[in-house]
């Protein structure tokens, strides 16, 4: 067998499994969503799904809305999790056991989180039972119009998940390093600005851009704790698919979001290409 | 010559106690307090909302409910379709675990250790399933499942929680195999081992962390996975989240039925995850799979 066959056939498992189940279906979304191919009632090829995203106010906000409950809990997310994985490079009493128990959340399903936000911070709630006697009260935090509930569940369940990978590449920075600031006079704080911040860099663009990928088409959160209104596009598409059988404009709604996640992934790539062989002379 | 001895002795003294202190206490303080709040606040609220008894209730203003029974549980304990669910749940992720490892296998292979030309573009295309929203891949699939007629069935959901599994196997797999000297291979082929037998003697056990860790990662995110699932498998297929799902959104909310099916979703996943932390003992193999895009 030469080189070439040997490759393929190492490649043909993984790979071919995703062109099958993963790019043919995105594929076929894709031209549905122009008005082409098999998805949906084809007449020819249009813009009109596309379209009607940007001119149905109905749609626009859900656009706009989409992108909002996946920034801000990536932003809560990165204030948190920051110091947490610089933090947690200190040794502590307990620390091993911390390291297990902070990542449970990771593993807790999206829809467990949205049940427990409700049992603490919906009206009636525990929270608001114990605030009650100080005679304070919660503002309305489930299907509350900023999505405050949303955000809570999104970002409990990604500081976790930025911790350990911002954690990692905190913990790759050599020790020399950080000995040699605080040799020189720098503090605590220097040695956070100066040497970790930039030097994890790649892990905490990495850590962003995950989370906020991961959070761009959320759908069972936003359902059960998001506002009447707006709806997310991820709610709209499910229901232009299933409710509506209308797949075109689903399709095109999806192809949008996708869009969103990939254009996010390209303004990476273009930040982190200079930054990384700047910093480390990496050239990956 | 004694003021000095007893001088030096307090400072010895004063010394040891320093020492005892152990370093970072207040930090382990602070850390452990936001741990408590964060984490098992809630899970204990969640504990007691399953535990709530039908005849006291448990309604604002009471901050505990008025009394404790095991009703729920025993109701839930005697419903088959929430057996079944448990049931469907673990083989349908122990399945996609193992089908994610044999299919990443070769390609982590691949990516790690023969140098071709297009590496890049595959990577990203490999990537690529993490980046686009579950719910659009599921819709996407869904459709093309309902044409083939592998729509609400368990192998098609299989198919379907594989496509986000791949990813993170293939990129845990090939950052673990990238360390794994490629003389030792060179060596069993030379004398005389087939690829399978090198594949099973050599590759596999000496990069068995990655295989725990994407092991790890795969059934757990097939087990909490809910968008496609839904999509595809729903209402035939019905996973413990696709029922939490039909629960929490019902016409009636019913709170300790609920926190019945948490406990019973959040139990496996947490138990294994514990497990598998301390067999890995550090993150190493997922943060270098996951560290850089």
């Amino acid at each position: 067998m030469n080189r070439l066959t040997v490759l393929v056939l190492l490649l043909l498992p993984g790979v071919g499994f995703l062109i099958l189940f993963f790019g043919l279906p995105l594929v076929l979304a894709f031209l549905a969503s122009v008005g082409l191919g098999a998805l949906g009632n084809s007449h020819g090829f249009t813009l009109e799904h596309y379209r009607s995203i940007f001119t149905d106010s109905v749609y626009r906000d859900g656009l706009v809305f989409s992108i909002y409950i996946s920034v801000a809990p990536t932003l809560v997310s990165l204030v948190i999790a920051l110091p947490l994985a610089v933090l947690l490079q200190e040794s502590f009493p307990g620390k091993r056991l911390f390291q297990t128990l902070y990542k449970i959340p990771l593993v807790v399903p999206a829809i467990v989180a949205a049940f427990i936000v409700m049992t603490l911070f919906d009206r009636g709630g525990e929270i608001s039972r114990l605030l009650q006697p100080f005679h304070l009260q919660l503002p309305k935090l489930v299907r509350d119009p900023w999505a405050l509930g949303v955000i809570i569940a999104m970002a409990w369940k990604s500081i976790p998940f930025m911790t350990l990978i911002i954690g990692g590449s905190v913990a790759a920075i050599p020790h020399d390093l950080k000995h040699a600031v605080r040799t020189l006079g720098g503090n605590r704080l220097t040695v956070f600005w100066r040497i970790e911040l930039p030097l994890a860099l790649p892990g905490i663009t990495a850590a962003t851009l995950l989370v906020f990928v991961g959070t761009t088409g959320a759908f069972a959160v936003p359902s059960l704790l998001g506002p009447i209104y707006p709806k997310p596009l991820s709610l709209w598409m499910y229901q232009s698919a299933l409710e509506k059988n209308d797949w075109a404009t689903a399709s095109a709604m999806g192809i949008m979001l996708s869009l969103v996640a990939c254009l996010v992934l390209v303004v990476y790539y273009r930040i982190t290409s200079g930054m990384r062989t700047g910093i480390s002379g990496e050239t990956r | 010559m004694t003021i000095a001895v007893s001088l030096g002795s307090r400072r010895d003294r004063a010394d040891i106690r320093r020492r005892r202190r152990p370093e970072g206490l207040w930090l382990s303080v602070g850390l452990y307090a936001a741990l408590t709040l964060t984490l098992l606040a809630p899970l204990v609220v969640t504990l007691l909302w399953s535990l709530v008894d039908p005849k006291g209730g448990w309604f604002a203003p009471d901050i505990l409910p008025r009394g404790l029974s095991l009703v729920h549980w025993q109701a839930i304990a005697e419903d088959r379709s929430l057996v079944a669910s448990i049931v469907t749940s673990l083989s349908i992720s122990a399945i996609v675990m193992a089908l994610s490892a044999v299919l990443a296998l070769p390609t982590a292979f691949a990516l790690a250790k023969i140098p071709f030309r297009a590496k890049r573009a595959v990577e990203m295309f490999v990537l690529a399933p993490l980046i686009v929203p579950g719910l659009v891949v599921g819709i996407g699939i869904g459709f093309v499942f309902f044409r083939v007629g592998l729509a609400y069935t368990v192998p098609g959901v299989i198919l379907a929680q594989t496509i986000g599994t791949l990813p993170f196997m293939i990129r845990i797999l090939s950052a673990t195999l990238e360390n794994l000297p490629m003389d030792l291979i060179h060596a069993a082929r030379t004398l005389g081992a087939t690829p399978l037998k090198v594949a099973l003697r050599i590759v596999v056990p000496l990069t068995w962390p990655g295989f725990v860790a994407g092991g790890l990662l795969s059934f757990v995110s097939s087990f909490e996975e809910f968008e496609k699932t839904f999509i595809v498998g729903a209402p035939q297929v019905e996973t413990l989240t696709v029922k939490l799902w039909a629960v929490l959104g019902g016409k009636v909310l019913i709170f300790p039925n609920a926190a019945v099916v948490t406990f019973i979703l959040l139990a496996p996943t947490v138990i294994i995850f514990i497990l598998a932390e301390r067999a890995l003992r550090n993150e190493s193999a997922l943060a270098a799979g996951m560290g850089k895009l």
